[in-house]
């Protein structure tokens, strides 16, 4: 009787020893499984915790209520579209579920969430209120705090250690906006060590993903790429995607776009300018009123290529993009061929070409555009990745060669040869405007801003400047050599203003207020009340989140 | 007279220094600096810390504090006032550029204010008790008591948007070829603003009359026979209007400094909103050029009132 207990003991054991080795290798498989080896003293490097607020938060109610039904709850950080990935964790309302997960990941209640953002309206401030509230329903401690002064260092300063920090960065999550131009900027800050990285320690498995979206220029590969790394930011949120916001274009009764397109405001695209037709005023003339002139100065266009009027109306590109910002046809470049690995593009310049001074649109000054940008402190990334990309800009920066070597100019043809793939070149090409290298020969490019030309910029497109007050308002005309054509509209008249402009609502009331585009929900819904104005929204690459910070604080 | 206005010209120059080596430390306290606002912070991401440290240098940012105010204030003594970190122009220009818009407005506002508030605040005073004295005063407390945002934001609303009398804002319109054609835009703004500072003369002036109302000598001027507007005007209203002169002086180099509330809401493109702007993007220069102006413009009606206080009420002696 004795043998048969012992006996049984020993197999009782021996299953039980079985078992705890099995459950320890179902323990340990999605662990390694999962990244949570990552693990250290911020309790945010849990991936469940990251779930666990995902899940607390009921990002449907505040669309509808605080973004008053004029956004929708993000699952990712790519818009809804052909780049989004299927079957996408949505992370619906489930505070049961996320106190579960809490539980799970061992969160400790009296740890409080710093949260920061440095927008400086109420409605974020709202927004902020709200999250602490879910957050706090669900046991999570949360402060929030808006940010002044240097911006950059305190969002995005990288830690010495980029795998194992602590981190520069003093804050939990960080409230922002990400408004991509290339889908992949969207997931530029995740990769180890990479610009802007102050949060996400380094890890090979996003890097290796994020490397694969790089790697060709291939529409159909480079969409497999993105859904497996959207897969990968789903599931265990290194970010946290919030909600995609609209943008709103305003238009008054008087202006007709006759077929002309709607798309991305923020940036360029074929909306058929020359075509608008305005209805004429008391003295015979086709105003069109909108605003964005500037207050001290026109904000070069090589960061934000297309955000106000007059980098709109009065650069040109060498291609020109649709109104989903996809290469359409030759612009300043009659025409452009593109080599089948994608590492040579050949632009040729269009006849008649001509800078608003009357001199003609030169090779030079399309090479002398690209290769002072690389100089200028801050340009939009993806021209910067396109231009860095190209043979010999490494050499031309480094100051180690004069020109870059794979920027051939003859004639009126440019041939632009890439060391590397760059997957977003013809973007870059399609909203970048090359400038007339005449006005900032010997001018640093430290100053570029603050060269004199921006008093009263030289352009190449459909429209030149006529009269400039500063602060007051800035007046274009029809380019009358313009080799497009002549545009109907007798003239722009641009109020001052920033991006947002708060004068919109007093504006378009007066019938002073033609043109805009805003992201303002209080003004979309005012502007829809008017009878006189129209609102047309359009779905923008522009998703708000939180960067949530997983190295151990410092 | 003459070694009193000397030396209260002597004091002006180290008070000045004084005073703007506490604003130029003031700015140095504010977090960030010009870059910070210049380069968006998705663009800072983007950039290394050498580019941001070459930018900064290339904006004279990294040298010490002292340095820098000794570069400012050397290059001040010389009359170079610097350019605008932001946009490059020179700073003169810029201020010469706004302060003709800020003058029109503040002058007018001022004007309007002064004959206005002392009037009513005199009549208000002499039939202290009555109707008119009752209303005037709750005039006054409401002019007082609404904020200007408040008040411009209803004229807008009333006159512009629902009258269409007079336009939302702005100042200049390309069409513009006189000076009338741009008047109508002229009228809200300076209205509005004198209207908010009539109330607060007017308080001031009708207790100033009273006040001097009874004073022993208007008891004299009455006893001798002189004819009661002769009383109330000449003896009383001068005496009384010397708070009101203070108060006045006192008023002008701030509305040249900016009726900055005034200037955001009518789209006014004055010094105000300069300022403001200055002070957002950290343009040390410029709100260096601007704040002096207006301290250097205080200390100046400092003096003034303190002549025409002489000049107005006899018991005043300079000395």
């Amino acid at each position: 009787m004795g043998k048969i207990r012992t006996s049984l003991l020993s197999i009782l054991m021996i299953f039980l020893a079985f078992g705890l080795w099995a459950g320890g290798q179902q323990a340990s498989e999605p662990a390694s499984d999962r990244q949570i080896e990552g693990l250290n003293s911020n309790p945010l490097s849990d991936y469940r915790v990251r779930q666990a607020i995902a899940y607390a938060i009921d990002m449907d109610t505040i669309a509808e209520t605080l973004l008053e039904g004029k956004a929708l709850a993000a699952n990712s950080m790519v818009p809804n579209g052909p780049w989004k990935a299927e079957g996408l964790n949505s992370y619906s309302y489930d505070p049961e579920k996320a106190k579960s997960l809490l539980k799970e990941a061992g969160w400790v209640s009296s740890y409080t969430l710093d949260v920061v953002y440095y927008y400086g309206d109420q409605l974020t401030v709202d927004i902020m209120t709200a999250v602490q509230a879910y957050l706090g329903a669900v046991g999570i401690k949360m402060d929030f705090r808006k940010l002044e002064g240097d911006l950059g260092e305190q969002l995005w300063t990288n830690p010495s250690d980029p795998v194992n920090g602590p981190s520069y960065v003093k804050w939990d999550m960080a409230y922002a906006g990400s408004a991509a131009l290339a889908m992949h900027e969207y997931y530029g800050k995740l990769p180890t060590n990479g610009p802007g990285n102050s949060h996400t320690p380094g890890n090979p498995a996003i890097d290796k993903l994020v490397a694969a979206t790089k790697a060709t220029a291939n529409i159909v590969e480079q969409q497999k790429a993105f859904f497996a790394l959207e897969e990968y930011v789903n599931e265990y949120l290194p970010l946290i995607p919030l909600y995609y916001q609209q943008l709103f274009i305003y238009e008054s009764d008087r202006v007709n776009r006759n077929g002309g397109a709607y798309g991305n405001a923020q940036y360029n695209y074929d909306w058929g300018i020359l075509d608008w037709t305005v209805e004429a005023d008391s003295n015979g003339k086709h105003v069109l009123y909108t605003n964005t002139a500037p207050v001290e100065f026109f904000e070069h266009p090589w960061f934000n290529p297309g955000l106000n009027m007059a980098n709109k109306v009065l650069f040109d590109r060498l291609i020109v993009a649709d109104e989903s910002l996809m290469a359409k046809e030759g612009q300043l470049a009659s025409s452009f061929k593109v080599s089948d690995d994608s590492m040579e593009i050949e632009f040729t310049l269009a006849d008649g070409a001509k800078w608003h001074d009357g001199s003609a649109i030169t090779g030079d000054d399309i090479k002398w555009s690209i290769e002072y940008a690389l100089k200028v402190p801050a340009i939009h990334s993806v021209f910067a990745t396109t231009f860095k990309s190209i043979e010999g800009a490494d050499a031309f920066v480094s100051g180690s060669a004069d020109s870059i070597s794979g920027i051939e100019v003859k004639g009126s043809k440019v041939k632009v040869t890439f060391a590397t793939l760059d997957p977003n070149m013809l973007l870059t090409f399609s909203q970048f405007p090359p400038l007339p290298k005449k006005y900032f020969e010997n001018s640093d490019p430290l100053q570029f801003q603050q060269n004199s030309f921006w008093q009263r910029p030289v352009g190449s497109g459909p429209f030149q400047i006529k009269t400039v007050e500063m602060n007051d308002y800035t007046v274009a005309v029809p380019f009358e050599s313009y080799y497009g054509g002549t545009a109907k509209i007798d003239e722009i008249v641009m109020y001052p203003s920033g991006e947002n402009d708060t004068n919109v609502i007093k504006n378009a009331s007066a019938g002073k207020l033609d043109y805009g585009f805003t992201k303002s929900v209080a003004d979309v819904k005012a502007l829809e009340a008017m009878d006189n104005m129209r609102v047309i929204p359009v779905d923008i690459p522009y998703t708000r989140l939180f960067y949530v910070n997983k190295f151990p604080k410092p | 007279m003459l070694s009193y206005t000397i030396r209260r010209l002597m004091i002006l120059v180290p008070m000045l220094i004084i005073i703007s080596f506490f604003i130029y430390g003031g700015l140095e306290l504010m977090p960030g600096d010009a870059v910070s606002y210049m380069i968006n912070p998705e663009a800072a991401a983007e950039l290394s810390p050498e580019k941001l440290d070459a930018l900064r240098d290339s904006l004279g940012l990294n040298d010490p504090f002292i340095v820098r105010y000794a570069i400012w204030f050397k290059g001040v003594l010389k009359g170079d006032f610097g350019y605008s970190l932001s946009s490059g122009v020179p700073i003169r220009d810029i201020v010469f550029d706004r302060l003709p818009a800020t003058l029109e407005l503040s002058f007018i506002a001022l004007i309007l204010s002064s004959l206005f508030g002392s009037l009513l605040g005199f009549l208000s005073a002499i039939r202290k008790g009555s109707i008119a004295d009752h209303s005037l005063t709750v005039i006054g407390m409401i002019g007082v008591s609404i904020p200007q945002f408040f008040f411009g934001l209803v004229a807008i609303l009333i006159f512009a948007l629902k009258l269409h009398w007079l336009p939302v804002g702005g100042r200049l319109m390309p069409e513009y070829v006189t000076y009338w054609d741009r008047f109508p835009h002229l009228v809200m703004p300076s209205l509005v603003l004198a209207a908010t500072m009539t109330a607060g003369v007017m308080r001031y002036s009708r207790s100033s009359m009273l006040d001097s109302l009874n004073k022993d000598y208007i008891k004299t001027a009455r006893s001798k026979g002189l004819p009661e507007w002769r009383v109330n005007l000449v003896h009383g209203f001068r005496v009384a209007l010397t708070p009101v002169v203070v108060l006045v002086g006192f008023r002008l180099p701030t509305l040249i400094g900016g009726a900055v509330v005034i200037e955001q809401i009518f789209q006014w493109p004055g010094i105000g909103n300069e300022f403001i702007t200055a002070v957002r993007g950290q343009n040390f220069p410029l709100v260096m050029m601007i704040a002096l102006f207006s301290v250097t413009a205080v200390l100046i009606a400092s003096f003034l009132v303190d002549l025409l206080t002489a000049v107005l009420d006899p018991r005043v002696k300079l000395s």
